[in-house]
């Protein structure tokens, strides 16, 4: 703050420092006439008092010099001066300087862009106290090597009960509420969370109290903390809401608060508490796993110790429960890595591509300045004989080529504002939302300070290599000639070195992005194991009190189906509790008359809950056996369809059908279903996912809670919308559709992160490739320019158009071949990297690699095809008059 | 001659001069010209400190930059255009420092300088 107010009184003073001079010498005056005057009173002559008031004064000259000098203003002087030659060089040269910034501009906006989003998603630190404090608890089973798995309620109650390490420890777990009431019904995101949530983030609700520890207790449990957004959007910001009650899933909670309006902790709008019922604590539950889990460490605890002090409790249960426990341990990440982990690797990559581009922006500017340089050649030396030293001269340059990448950097701040609105809107809401920082990125402070910092370091980095070549030039040579002596020779030469460089940044920079478009490539032809095109899918919920007796929900469903199926342009229609591509669910089960598996062999499977005409309605094939008829009801023989992951993997020998199987564990007195049929596998979790084992239970023997409707069409399933909706109105006035979507929106969701990259890289590929291709373009005109002499001489002896070609293209080649080899040798290096990024391509993929390599030689190829045909074209006679 | 002007001179110690210029201010607490430091440090010393007056600009202006006194323009008794100096708060904490930091070193000197037991 004091050397910012020393600067401030610094600047203030150099823009005032004419009026300072007047001010000081006006000061001097005054001065020596008071001394003249007291010199005359005690008896001097008025000319002698005058002499001696100035001999008492001093070295009036230099007093006003040391006075300048002490506010700093001669570097200050220096500096402007630099920069207005500069500034005034820069527009002499207005083709150059249209290039240099326009290169620079593309650069750094890029950076910049990528930058904003890296900060606020990666480095911003959580809007919650102490972040860095928070930490996610999951269950992991290191010898299956799944780390982050979500935790059980009583494994979840024996951590928090007797960890030494956190301050507060919550669970919570997704769960969606319809409110209804005064308007229509509407769907939110909730959360069901431990009492202690909000303390546990360290927030204070805007309105209204948090959760009391007893209302983790049934019958206690019916309050809820709403979100701000929802509480303005829908009860106008009432201040009087708290106290009040609103109706839930067709119960009446309390609200009890309100939470502040920075909060935001994923896309939720409903907070109630959550409630673990006698069922989910008993031993047996320990097996299932449903909640994440957030902590606060104390003070002074290390992550380590965190993990040590898990790990022991985690030891304890498994000895107590081997059955459900054995070989699982509690396992501590801090929260903001686990949050962002998924989208890490990409925006890493993202950031390491684009700093590539920028130094390939640099080697270009650089190779610019140093073409220029032969012309300054001749002001250099002129300055340097006038006595200006090297140092002088250098930073004359330096301040030339800041003040061009201080241009480009104002013209690429607007482009990465631009841009990191476009990369923003590039995204679903459905990643955005849970991708923590998405929404707040944007031009910051920081971003800003980032600009102003690569663009001086830019600056520095295109800037100084020229600056050194063109300083130290040999005086005699440089003032008699045009720039072919040595200095002229030892500049070529380093601007072959750019080329090269450029050439192998672009090709690795390539490589990468190749490699991205492969891999989308391959994913696209993935097999699905169903037909995604005109299907129609929307989300239902059973969770509201109504729906708590199984025949209730399934006449819902039977109802809405019937509707559905009736409605203009349905080819068919079914219920699924967990369509493709949305989220998954998975259970243990035990096949009859195997004996009991050892704990970490227990086969499990992907859960699926259909109505008959699901298999038909999303085309996936039957293998064997039949699917489900209307006659697989509640009463009738108990039944399961199988896929053929699940069929190969617990059936390997054997006829799968006939076969049965219950849910749970060996001991668990669940029920048996007989295998009727096999269906073929299909892709659940992504494109990327493996076929996962998977059984299929008929929705009307065993109903889940949340249902979506899939429904294949003739026309434009989205047109569909409307027709469902009203169908499930008419059944249920309170209950919302949500998520109206086709088949094909929700599987182009899924790669969104892999698209963006690709496009993203192929952009900044793209951009590599052009600027080599300037880049060689470049140099070789110059290199022409330069030997039109000796291309003369040559074809006055009898060269043949054709070996000037060949002549030209091939020194043209070499410097790309180089740059070619290089670059393949760094993109080798550098490709594992981006290993997690690939899908179906390896990271040295020979095909990209070599077809890459070709695309660049054959780019190159061109850029240096147009100046050798301009050297074909060169007429002896002038040639050998030329200069 | 050499020796002679030395003695009669008795320089200033580096970095004393500020110190003095900003006892001076404090002590008149009115705003003073810069003419107005000179003859106060002459007068209260009797000449034995002489300081080449024009050496006080400069101190003035690094004391401006440094944000301890601030000058402003004003009428002089003779009403005279004048420029004049003013401590301000961080000055006179500046001040504070100074001083005691020269107590400490002159303490040191005297400690060497008086015999043994003299004082105490």
């Amino acid at each position: 703050m004091d050397g910012l107010m020393r600067l401030w009184r610094r600047l203030l003073f150099y823009l005032r420092r004419n009026q300072f001079d007047r001010e000081l010498e006006e000061e001097i005056r005054f001065h020596q006439a008071m001394r003249a005057e007291e010199n005359h009173a005690e008896g001097m002559s008025a000319e002698e008092a005058r002499y001696a008031a100035q001999r008492q004064f001093g070295n009036q000259t230099l007093l006003l010099e040391v006075s300048r000098e002490m506010w700093g203003v001669r570097s200050i002087e220096t500096l402007i001066q630099d920069l207005r030659y500069g500034a005034r060089m820069l527009l002499k040269n207005p083709g150059f300087t249209l290039v240099a910034v326009i290169t620079l501009a593309l650069g750094i906006g890029m950076n910049t862009a990528i930058f904003s989003v890296v900060y606020s998603v990666l480095l911003r630190p959580l809007p919650y106290s102490a972040p860095e404090k928070l930490m996610a608890v999951y269950s992991m089973r290191p010898q299956m090597n799944s780390f982050r798995n979500v935790v059980s309620a009583p494994d979840f109650v024996d951590w928090r009960a007797q960890n030494k390490v956190f301050d507060a420890m919550s669970a919570y777990t997704r769960s969606g509420y319809t409110l209804t009431g005064s308007d229509q019904p509407e769907r939110f995101n909730g959360l069901s969370v431990s009492a202690n949530f909000f303390q546990t983030l360290g927030v204070k609700p805007q309105l209204g109290r948090a959760f009391l520890p007893e209302e983790e207790e049934a019958g206690r449990n019916r309050v809820a903390v709403l979100g701000h957004d929802l509480w303005q959007r829908r009860f106008g910001a009432d201040p009087n809401l708290v106290g009040k009650s609103v109706s839930l899933n067709g119960e009446s909670y309390v609200v009890v608060g309100v939470t502040p309006a920075d909060f935001r902790f994923a896309p939720v709008e409903i907070y109630t508490p959550l409630t673990f019922t006698a069922e989910q604590m008993s031993d047996m539950a320990r097996g299932m796993h449903s909640y994440l889990v957030i902590a606060r460490l104390k003070a002074g605890v290390t992550l380590a110790q965190a993990k040590t002090d898990i790990e022991d409790i985690s030891r304890r249960i498994e000895r107590q429960y081997p059955i459900t426990n054995a070989g699982k341990l509690g396992n501590v990440i801090p929260y903001q890595q686990d949050i962002v982990g998924d989208i890490r690797p990409s925006l890493l990559v993202l950031l390491g591509a684009v700093g590539l581009v920028l130094l390939i922006a640099c080697a270009n500017v650089a190779n610019l300045l140093l073409a220029r340089a032969a012309s300054r050649q001749r002001e250099i030396a002129v300055r340097t004989a006038l006595g200006a030293g090297r140092w002088r001269i250098v930073r004359q340059l330096m301040s030339e080529s800041v003040l061009l990448s201080l241009v480009g950097g104002g013209l690429g701040l607007l482009l990465a504002y631009w841009g990191a609105d476009i990369l923003i809107k590039a995204v679903p809401s459905n990643i955005a939302d849970f991708t923590p920082g998405w929404r707040q990125i944007g031009v910051n402070p920081q971003v800003l300070s980032f600009t102003l910092l690569i663009s001086l370091l830019t600056g520095v980095v295109f800037g100084l290599a020229p600056a050194l070549q063109v300083s130290k030039p040999d005086l005699t040579d440089a003032l008699k000639d045009s720039g072919k002596g040595s200095a002229g020779l030892k500049r070529q030469r380093a601007r072959k070195v750019l080329v090269i460089a450029e050439m192998a940044l672009a090709l690795v920079l390539l490589i990468g992005a190749g490699l991205l478009i492969k891999s989308f490539q391959q994913l696209q032809q993935v097999t699905l194991g169903f037909n995604p095109s005109q299907v129609f899918m929307a989300n239902v919920s059973l969770g509201s009190a109504k729906y708590r007796e199984e025949p209730q929900q399934i006449n819902f469903l039977q109802e809405v189906l019937q509707r559905v199926e009736r409605s203009p342009g349905v080819v068919s229609a079914a219920t699924v509790n967990l369509p493709p591509f949305s989220i998954n669910s998975d259970r243990v089960f035990t096949i009859a008359g195997k004996p009991e598996p050892a704990p970490d062999a227990i086969p499990d499977a992907n859960y699926r809950v259909i109505s008959p005409q699901y298999f038909r309605t999303l085309e996936i094939p039957l293998v064997r056996g039949r699917a489900f008829t209307d006659q697989d009801v509640a009463g009738a023989p108990r039944v399961v369809i199988i896929n053929e992951a699940l069929a190969r993997r617990y059936f390997p020998d054997e006829d799968p059908i006939g076969k049965q199987i219950k849910l749970g564990r060996y001991m668990e007195a669940n029920p048996l279903h007989t295998v009727v049929g096999i269906v073929g596998n299909i892709k659940h979790r992504g494109l990327d996912s493996e076929f996962d084992p998977e059984f299929y239970y008929p929705y009307a023997q065993t109903p889940a809670r949340g249902s979506a409707i899939v429904a294949r069409t003739q026309g434009d399933p989205l047109s569909l919308t409307t027709a469902v909706r009203n169908a499930v109105l008419e059944v249920d006035k309170e209950q919302p559709l949500t998520r109206a979507r086709t088949m094909e929106m929700a599987i182009s969701d899924s790669v969104t992160q892999r698209r963006l990259n690709m496009i993203l890289l192929g952009i900044f590929g793209a951009l590599a490739l052009a600027l080599s291709a300037v880049g060689i373009y470049g140099v070789m005109s110059y290199t022409v320019t330069q030997r039109t002499r000796e291309i003369g001489i040559r074809m006055a002896l009898g060269a043949g158009r054709r070996d000037v070609l060949k002549s030209v293209v091939g020194q043209g080649m070499s410097l790309a071949a180089s740059g070619v080899g290089i670059g393949l040798a760094g993109a080798f290096l550098v490709t594992r990297l981006m290993e997690t990024l690939l899908f179906g391509v390896k990271p040295t993929d020979p095909a990209t690699f070599g077809g890459i390599a070709l695309l660049l030689l054959g780019v190159a190829f061109f850029a240096c095809l147009i100046p050798a045909r301009r050297a074909t074209k060169v007429d002896p006679v002038v040639a050998l008059r030329f200069e | 001659m050499e020796k002679d002007k030395t003695r009669k001179k008795a320089e200033m110690v580096p970095g004393t001069l500020e110190m003095l210029i900003l006892k001076t201010l404090e002590r008149n607490r009115e705003p003073m010209h810069g003419y107005g430091v000179a003859q106060y440090l002459r007068r209260t010393t009797s000449d034995v400190l002489q300081v080449e007056e024009g050496s006080l600009y400069p101190a003035l202006q690094r004391l401006a930059i440094n944000g301890w006194v601030k000058a402003e323009w004003g009428q002089s008794e003779k009403n005279h255009r004048a420029r004049f100096y003013k401590l301000t708060p961080a000055g006179r904490r500046r001040l504070k420092q100074e001083v005691a930091d020269f107590e400490r070193v002159l303490e040191a000197i005297l400690r060497v300088v008086q015999p043994a037991g003299g004082a105490s």
